[in-house]
């Protein structure tokens, strides 16, 4: 257990606000996108950025990942994850309303990964008092070598994260994808004193 | 129209001192300085402002832009998408994003570029934020960065490493595959083969007395002769054909989906050819011939390594049986 590890109250505490966070994310996204949003309970973790590595780059068909940073008052602040399997993601354009000629398929993962990402993160910083912005989301350059690179690069900077799963599915469209939000070690440490600070309100 | 009180801590007492006027005045010559454009839309899409960046690139003038529509302002935007985008910022509230990587540019702008770039208008990042005000409704800030410098480099870069990845397949001096680049390929078209039982053959080829040929001549007329007979020998070929640099003077030849037949007669074509091709050294006819091996894959074949192995072995002794021959792999006791 170190410094980075959240307690137990703050683990219940953070999972609290994101199961609000999601339901009225999901809300928003299924009155924009005219259809059901389905999210399963998320699951939050700390890991290590070696174990981190495994796990994604066990994930065998992952056909894309789109990166988007996000930073917030307080040092609240990480890198959202996004993945798609190549038979989840046939559909995008026509769920987010647009004609096929009018977007590119890295466009239509680009933009509803955007989009997942910024609605559930401004809701979740509404709930913390705070205020998100948002780096131009990337789609990271062939996944099967370079997700893992990508990561390399990122463990020079942490040993631990801060590790939360999201599972959004719209079945109507057979739309399937995977956010993971991390949250280096550093900011672990901010986000520990915003959720003390919540708890103390109790 | 920057917010400057958001941007600087509120317990500055320095800053707190400055009035409303100045800040106003310095809010103004930041949006009309900065090397972005900035563009704010209603939510009806039609432009309430714009900074003086925008301005001098557009060339538009003030008045009329303002209470426009952008989609008259600008008609080259894409009309439906945009809007579906623009109205994901006001309906979740959230920003979007629009790279040049995706799309070059959304605006039709000139950039500072235009003599050392080939991109006629200014690559942009473009950010779209929702604006809320006391105002009723929300507004749409659009800021277009001019990224026209990474989006040029970048396309060198992949000129480059296009060129790299083309250089590190080829021998430099017959412009064939090297052995390297061949090797790999007849590793896939091995396994390929295997895979759906298709046939596959396999040249090798060594030219003759090429040791004597550099004796005589010099090295300068064998590097001639290496690039001529290349030449004629992809001449030959079917655009499947995997042809490549094995060694010195030897050659190698993958023909995917070709029988024992098929190769036998190429090999034929090939040595016939070369025995009559007009090469001339400084004013000399050279007189060169080449021995091959074939060797087709059968089902006993168990590597990529040991079809290698057979049209060598089929190689010399085309070699032993007096040079400028072909001979076949299945014609020999197996070795």
């Amino acid at each position: 257990m170190s410094e980075f590890h959240l307690t137990e109250d703050q683990q219940d505490c953070l999972q609290e606000l994101i199961n609000i966070a999601m339901g009225q994310a999901s809300d928003q996204l299924a009155r924009y996108l005219d259809t059901f949003v389905y999210l399963k309970v998320p699951s939050i973790e700390s890991i290590d950025a070696k174990d981190l590595l495994q796990t994604l780059s066990q994930q065998q068909n992952t056909m894309a990942v789109v990166s988007q940073g996000f930073f917030g008052y307080e040092g609240i602040r990480g890198e959202a994850l996004l993945s798609y399997q190549e038979e989840d993601s046939g559909r995008i354009g026509d769920l987010l309303g647009y004609e096929p000629d009018e977007l590119s398929q890295d466009e239509q993962l680009i933009d509803i990964s955007s989009i997942l990402t910024t609605t559930f993160l401004n809701v979740f910083a509404r709930q913390i008092d705070n205020q998100m912005s948002y780096n131009a989301p990337k789609l990271l350059p062939s996944v099967q070598n370079c997700l893992s690179e990508h990561l390399q690069e990122m463990t020079f900077n942490w040993d631990l994260a801060l590790k939360i799963n999201i599972n959004y599915q719209v079945t109507d469209y057979s739309f399937n994808c995977n956010m993971i939000l991390l949250i280096p070690e550093t900011a672990i440490i901010n986000i520990k004193k915003v959720l003390d600070r919540i708890l103390a309100e109790f | 129209m920057l917010d400057f009180n958001a941007l600087t801590s509120e317990n500055n007492t320095s800053i707190q001192a400055l009035s409303g006027t100045v800040l106003k005045q310095i809010n103004t010559q930041i949006s009309n300085q900065i090397n972005t454009g900035v563009l704010v839309l209603d939510a009806e899409f039609n432009i309430v402002l714009w900074n003086r960046f925008l301005q001098v690139h557009t060339d538009k003038d003030a008045a009329n832009i303002i209470g426009q529509s952008i989609f008259i302002a600008f008609p080259e935007l894409p009309e439906r998408w945009l809007s579906r985008k623009l109205s994901a910022v006001l309906q979740l509230n959230t920003p979007s994003f629009c790279s040049w990587q995706q799309r070059h540019h959304l605006f039709e702008l000139p950039h500072t570029r235009q003599i050392t770039t080939d991109s006629e208008f200014m690559a942009q990042n473009c950010t779209f934020l929702p604006i809320d005000t006391d105002c009723e409704h929300k507004h749409i800030c659009i800021l277009i960065e001019d990224v026209t410098d990474v989006c040029h480099y970048q396309g060198q870069l992949q000129k480059t490493l296009a060129e790299l990845a083309q250089m590190s397949r080829i021998d430099g001096l017959t412009q064939i595959y090297n052995r390297r680049h061949w090797q790999d390929s007849l590793v896939q078209e091995y396994a390929k083969s295997r895979r759906h039982s298709k046939n596959l053959s396999l040249i090798m080829l060594d030219l003759d007395h090429f040791k004597l040929l550099n004796d005589n001549y010099g090295h300068q007329c064998g590097d001639m002769v290496l690039i001529e007979i290349s030449a004629l020998i992809s001449s030959l070929l079917r655009v499947e054909d995997i042809f490549g640099r094995y060694g010195g003077e030897e050659f190698a030849i993958i023909l995917p989906e070709t029988n024992l037949t098929g190769a036998m007669e190429l090999a034929q074509r090939i040595c016939h050819s070369i025995a009559k091709a007009p090469l001339q050294y400084n004013g000399q006819v050279i007189k060169v011939t080449v021995s091959l091996g074939v060797a087709p894959l059968s089902k006993q074949t168990s590597s990529y390594e040991e079809l290698i192995t057979h049209a060598d072995l089929a190689l010399y002794q085309a070699k032993a049986q007096g040079r400028n021959q072909v001979c076949s792999a299945t014609n020999m006791a197996t070795a």
